[in-house]
């Protein structure tokens, strides 16, 4: 056990784990508001512009339906991201296949457009927001996981299913590509 | 600028911002901050990305743990205890067993019905008594009499076989042998018959 920032002795993912399969239901409102926000942080940085509460909802629903396959060998978070992440890939194969079937409308591009200007408030935002939409899907993954959640190579590897090597050269051609932008706005 | 050479310090930037770093960790980044400018520079696009983090809405808690089924009801569908999976699997090596063994004993009793009907009956006195001549001693050449192979039965195709084992056989008893076989009715079709069991050694 960890100290909370109020003094009391914070209880471990382990042991709230253990709790919740003791069957204390308190255990899993703990785990969910621990780690909730920070999953819908990366689902948002990763480029989720709509259905990011469902997202959070649904990877919580799987890890909980499999949680006797965690062994601890990560951290809890590093296991829900590596979760969360897969239901973002579904996700985005399952678009994909619908904009090959339905044709996009012109509405579409509107409703989008309108959604992204009122989840992007800050100048400061709009500029990072921009910087990150220039990196490829895994350099921002990686960044975002590195610098926004500030995981090791090594869960980084995990989450993104690649090795920590590879994660290292992602990170420093993000960080580059996201200098320059910067530098030149 | 001078581009930074020390790439354990860059690596750190992130774990610095997140205050992961250990005591001495932390104070040799921050000596090296210091004096490169260009570490200096990563640093605050890192702060920068990190206090600007793409707005994410708040997520209620309450509603995504109503969504997560009690334990109990997920568990005993996903494993089943060590000794269950044990006792399964001698259960299907004992059938495997008895399934191979009564297969076998099957396709023995399949050939004994064949084997108890006269035609076959005869065979092992009719056939034993070549091979007499290979008996070790024996000079003169037997003459294999007509009555022991007659032509109007068929012999088995496994019965030949007795004949391929004829090396000690003379001259004359093969060519006897060849004439009483070309007597033979044709072989059966393609299909195998079961094998016949043809009592070797002492009964020859």
């Amino acid at each position: 056990m960890t100290p909370s920032p109020e003094g009391r002795p914070q209880e471990t993912d382990m042991e709230l784990i253990n709790r919740w399969r003791a069957g204390d239901g308190r255990a899993a409102t703990r785990l969910v508001g621990r780690h909730s926000q920070a999953l819908a942080r990366f689902a948002a940085s990763a480029g989720e512009r709509e259905g990011i509460e469902e997202l959070v909802q649904d990877t919580f629903v799987r890890a909980f339906a499999s949680l006797d396959s965690f062994r601890g060998a990560s951290t809890l978070r590093t296991w829900l991201f590596t979760i969360e992440r897969r239901l973002m890939l579904d996700r985005r194969r399952a678009e994909r296949r619908s904009r090959e079937t339905v044709p996009v409308e012109e509405t579409d591009h509107v409703s989008e457009y309108g959604a992204l200007d009122g989840l992007i408030a800050e100048e400061a935002q709009e500029r990072v927001r921009k910087s990150l939409d220039a990196l490829s899907p895994t350099q921002r993954e990686v960044f975002t996981l590195r610098v926004q959640q500030g995981l090791s190579y090594k869960e980084i590897a995990e989450v993104v299913g690649s090795t920590e090597g590879a994660a290292r050269v992602h990170y420093h051609n993000a960080i580059k590509t996201v200098k320059e932008f910067l530098k030149d706005e | 600028m001078n581009k930074c050479t020390d790439s354990d310090v860059q690596e750190m930037l992130p774990d610095l911002l997140h205050r992961a770093l250990a005591e001495g960790e932390r104070l040799r980044v921050e000596e090296h901050l210091a004096t490169c400018e260009s570490c200096q520079e990563d640093l605050d696009v890192l702060r920068t990305v990190k206090s600007a983090a793409v707005f994410a809405p708040s997520i209620d808690v309450d509603r995504v743990v109503r969504q997560i089924p009690p334990y109990r009801t997920i568990v005993p569908a996903v494993e089943r205890p060590a000794r269950t999976r044990v006792v399964s699997w001698l259960v299907a090596a004992s059938l495997a067993i008895v399934v191979l063994g009564g297969g076998s004993v099957l396709l023995q009793s399949n050939g004994s019905p064949a084997s108890n009907s006269p035609r076959y009956q005869q065979l092992p006195n009719r056939i034993a008594k070549a091979p007499e001549a290979t008996k070790p001693g024996s000079t003169e050449p037997v003459v294999v009499p007509m009555a022991v192979v007659q032509p109007s039965i068929a012999p088995h195709p496994h019965a030949l076989a007795l004949a391929a084992d004829a090396d000690g056989l003379s001259d004359g008893s093969l060519v006897q042998l060849m004439n009483d076989m070309d007597g033979f009715d044709a072989l059966p079709g393609s299909e195998l018959d079961p094998v016949i069991s043809v009592d070797s050694g002492d009964s020859l």
